[in-house]
């Protein structure tokens, strides 16, 4: 099952292109990379591939819906971690598991106890790390297909891969070069 | 955010009701209209608060504009309320009570005010202040339409309603128009 597809997708501002456009096809347990060559263009790419920006050319799917045409149903069905986190302390985060469990419709306890268990599973960290880490849990809250993380750092994202099930992983990061197609960065095994 | 929220509205309660009691008896009943529109307007268009509605994590989501701007809405109108009700307090106390019709049209203004003004909040410069200057203005019909001899505050009621509902439907549209990069 093809959980995001990007095709040719890409943005400009002010006559500006800030993400080159790019094609990707990500599966539910694969891993795809989307280097930028900005901090500013992985937001944007990653917001992009969450469903969260419209491209201004091309077209992005998550599962069968085209997040520009359909952008609430599309966001049902992948979680969006920002490069910041959940700036928040552990009250907030309750607060928020339980109006994401609300939004999504997903049991209150049960969300909750999932959330508690990935953050547990990732937290251990200095504060930014936490932060993603509760960004992560919070964005696993609702059964999706997919999981975008902006720019996480390479010990966060190891511990991501370990989860099962594993949704689909966009992740974006700053590089020179832009990757056209997903990397399969490591098939998901033993989970 | 509760504790925060209580002191703006503790604040605008008190300051308000300074206002009123210092000019209660020298303003009539369409500069109180006009007055808390207006600063409801330019409080519900705060740059701090516009920054918060900004963050990215409202608009990863799964809800649609109107759903968005309604949840969006609720706080600001709901702090709002401390200015009408921060007047009418202020004006009792200098001995100048309001009358039922003229506290419901200090209300409506505000709401109104409110609603209209949270669209400049997703943009920047003289857009923005467009957005504070319309909210003005429609707080401006409203106190004149209240001024009609004969069901004047009907209409201005009917007005307030009729301006609301398409200011919330067209919050509704800038959220859904918006990208947060």
């Amino acid at each position: 099952m093809i959980a995001i597809r990007a095709c040719g997708a890409s943005f400009s501002s002010d006559g500006e292109e800030i993400v080159a456009p790019f094609d990707l096809v990500v599966r539910k347990g694969d891993v795809a990379l989307s280097a930028q060559p900005t901090p500013r263009a992985a937001s944007i790419a990653a917001r992009i591939c969450a469903g969260i920006v419209k491209p201004t050319t091309g077209s992005v799917y998550v599962g069968d819906y085209e997040t520009r045409l359909q952008p609430p149903q599309a966001k049902r069905f992948v979680g969006f971690v920002d490069v910041d986190g959940f700036d928040g302390d552990a009250h907030a985060f309750r607060n928020e598991t339980a109006f994401r469990a609300d939004v999504w419709g997903v049991d209150a306890r049960a969300a909750h106890a999932r959330a508690e268990a990935v953050f547990a599973a990732l937290g251990n960290g200095d504060e930014r790390h936490r932060r993603y880490a509760r960004a992560i849990a919070l964005a696993l809250v609702p059964d999706v297909i997919a999981l975008v993380l902006d720019q996480p750092s390479r010990r966060i994202f190891d511990r991501v891969r370990a989860f099962a099930p594993l949704p689909a992983i966009v992740r974006t990061r700053v590089g020179a070069v832009a990757t056209p197609d997903p990397i399969p960065e490591l098939a998901p095994a033993a989970l | 955010m509760g504790r925060r929220f209580a002191l703006d509205f503790a604040m605008q309660f008190v300051i308000v009701g300074f206002i009123a009691y210092v000019f209660a008896l020298t303003f009539g009943t369409l500069i109180p209209v006009l007055l808390c529109g207006a600063l409801a307007a330019t409080n519900a268009a705060e740059r701090a608060h516009a920054a918060e509605l900004r963050h990215v994590s409202f608009f990863a989501m799964p809800l649609f504009g109107r759903q968005l701007a309604r949840a969006h809405a609720i706080a600001p109108v709901l702090g709002a309320l401390a200015i009408p009700l921060g007047y009418a307090t202020g004006s009792a106390v200098r001995g100048v009570p309001l009358g039922a019709q003229t506290i419901a049209l200090l209300i409506v203004a505000t709401i109104v005010a409110v609603l209209v003004a949270l669209s400049s909040v997703f943009r920047d410069g003289l857009r923005a202040a467009l957005y504070v200057g319309i909210a003005i203005g429609a707080v401006v019909t409203i106190a004149l339409s209240a001024l009609v001899p004969e069901h004047g505050l009907e209409i201005a009621l009917t007005l307030a309603v009729v301006e609301g509902f398409f200011a919330l439907r067209a919050f509704g549209e800038t959220l859904a128009r918006y990208d947060p990069v």
